[in-house]
């Protein structure tokens, strides 16, 4: 009976689950691709079937309708400069942090770890009046103008710092510490050492924190409505939203399935391309 | 003296001022606002003292938001926990478990808002959930409607984030080197056995920082919620599928002047609760490291 249910009835029952649960995430990504290509009747009384011709002018009208095309464009610039951001204000941070055995190096791990359990909710409002107070300020007495956009990318940085700088200090850590004996003999000043012989040694660290970065701000949601909410300069999750709460009134639900895919695919790409070392870096800055 | 003792402040300050002037120092003044009734930058601030909480705690629509969080929190992380545990059982020696273990991440790297609008077409009142269940003859049922949304909603958390966690407890059960599983099959210990006293003490340390990271993820939950019951409308989420920071971000946002210090009143609350069940969580998982010799 032991036998029975711990050797073949719960691990059957449960590779069987696994199975279904593999089935199921691929066939929705599959159908959400194909859904993309139906037109809007097809889309909605044959969600199942493949389209009678490819729909390709969904993706046109989708780029066109809730202002998709300036989306995609503020979600790109919004996410390559933040990571890239967060990772240069972070990666120096941490080097210095994993190597130096000053005491107060293991305070500010500390203080950073700290952020780690601050909720969002924490700095919520005072995102809002910040935003509010900096546009206003800027507007009247330094440029005459500003963007929202702008607040969104240095909270996005501010916000992901924590993280990075835990990860990375933890990485770090790990790298010998004959590197840099290396910059030492070649005399170079602090700066060039560490661009020319750390970063290179330390690229799989940090290339892992560069796309997990990627990842978070290109799925930015309550962030991105809370500060750029307007349709010319909110991101893709939140131009989908706009999208999709308007279906009961326009319709287009090819259209809508091609915002899907719009925002959903470039993700899954990425994945496909470095999945092992997004899933590793994922889980390696945690358990260690 | 090393490069990095010379370098040791040039390199930390920027990520320190940094994290301490747009971070630590904005939760410090939410922390303020909490205590006061201000509408925002130009408006009066008065202080209230604690009469924000007092107000918030006979607010029941606040109050439900709180409970639907911790349901949230609680039976997702069971669910979520329970499958992990029940996929360790299995994953270490299936056929294709490299592929699954990936698939099974997937939903991770996607936006919840696709999720959300993909799987609401499916589950509208005439969507092809229904249609199906016409076709065999049982009830169509109003799925995103207030009554079954919030258990729509805990069902998509599982889904969604139980891949990573898989991943995780994985990573570390990858450590466990085979010649121990081998003894204990010589001995006659089932699969189930098997994980039951070796893969989960030994992975018990990075389950404990799983359960504190499901709970501080959780207290966070907005966007899935917003995906789940937008549904074809722009009205607020309904009340029953409320969290606290869909409550919060609904105050923050909502029409006429915005009530900041209730709203970050909520913050604090949260920011409370969170510090709480990290504490309750590491004294439910504190155990005697098991470690093999």
């Amino acid at each position: 009976m032991r036998r029975l249910i711990g050797d073949i009835l719960l691990p059957r029952a449960t590779a069987i689950a696994l199975w279904a649960w593999v089935a199921f995430n691929l066939a929705l990504v599959g159908w959400v691709g194909i859904q993309s290509l139906k037109d809007s009747g097809e889309v909605w009384l044959d969600p199942f079937g493949l389209p009678k011709t490819l729909r390709w002018d969904n993706f046109s009208s989708a780029w066109q309708a809730a202002e998709f095309s300036a989306a995609a464009m503020n979600s790109v610039v919004l996410t390559l400069f933040g990571s890239a951001m967060i990772v240069a204000v972070s990666a120096p941070a941490a080097y210095v942090l994993a190597r130096s055995s000053r005491r107060v190096a293991g305070h500010a791990i500390n203080y950073f770890a700290i952020g780690l359990s601050i909720p969002i909710q924490t700095i919520l409002v005072p995102i809002v009046v910040i935003k509010l107070s900096v546009y206003s300020f800027m507007e009247d007495w330094v440029t005459g103008w500003w963007d929202n956009r702008i607040t969104l990318l240095v909270f996005q940085v501010a916000l992901s710092v924590p993280f990075a700088v835990f990860v990375l200090t933890g990485y770090m850590r790990s790298l010998p510490h004959e590197i840099e004996e290396a910059a030492e003999i070649d005399g170079a000043g602090p700066l060039r050492a560490f661009i020319q012989v750390i970063v290179p040694v330390a690229r799989p660290g940090l290339t892992t924190v560069l796309v997990l970065n990627v990842m978070g701000l290109w799925n930015e949601t309550l962030l991105a409505l809370l500060i750029a909410p307007l349709p010319e300069e909110r991101n893709l999750p939140a131009a989908l939203l706009g999208l999709y709460s308007s279906m009961q009134y326009s319709s287009d639900w090819g259209g809508m399935f091609a915002g899907i895919v719009i925002l959903v695919y470039p993700m899954i790409v990425l994945y496909i391309w470095l999945g092992r070392r997004i899933v590793d870096g994922m889980t390696a800055g945690i358990s260690r | 003296m090393k490069t990095y003792e010379r370098a040791f402040w040039p390199f930390l300050l920027p990520a320190l001022l940094v994290y301490t002037l747009l971070f630590v120092a904005p939760s410090l003044f939410g922390i303020w606002v909490g205590f006061t009734k201000w509408s925002g930058p130009g408006s009066e601030m008065t202080w209230r003292g604690l009469d924000n909480y007092v107000a918030l705690l006979h607010n029941e629509v606040f109050t439900t938001a709180f409970t639907n969080t911790f349901v949230m929190a609680t039976v997702g992380g069971i669910l979520i926990f329970g499958s992990t545990f029940l996929a360790m059982v299995v994953l270490r020696q299936l056929k294709g478990r490299a592929f699954i273990r990936a698939v099974v991440f997937l939903p991770m790297v996607i936006s919840i808002i696709a999720i959300g609008a993909a799987v609401g077409f499916l589950l509208n009142p005439e969507g092809a959930v229904n249609t199906v269940l016409e076709w065999i003859g049982l009830d169509p049922q109003p799925w995103l409607g207030p009554d079954m949304v919030f258990r729509c909603i805990v069902g998509g958390l599982v889904w969604s984030s139980t891949g990573f966690y898989v991943a995780l407890m994985m990573s570390a059960a990858d450590a466990i080197p085979t010649h121990v599983y081998e003894d204990a099959q010589l001995i006659g210990a089932t699969k189930w056995e098997q994980f039951r006293h070796i893969t989960l003490p030994l992975t018990w340390d990075v389950f404990a920082v799983a359960a504190v990271l499901w709970v501080v993820g959780s207290l966070k939950i907005f966007d899935i919620v917003l995906a789940f019951t937008t549904a074809g409308t722009a009205a607020a989420p309904p009340i029953p599928a409320r969290t606290i920071a869909v409550q919060q971000y609904i105050v923050v946002k909502g029409a006429g002047l915005p009530d900041l210090g209730s709203a970050a009143a909520m913050g604090v609350m949260t920011l409370l609760v969170t510090a709480v069940l990290i504490v309750l969580t590491r004294r439910i998982t504190r155990r005697d490291r098991v470690e093999l010799s």
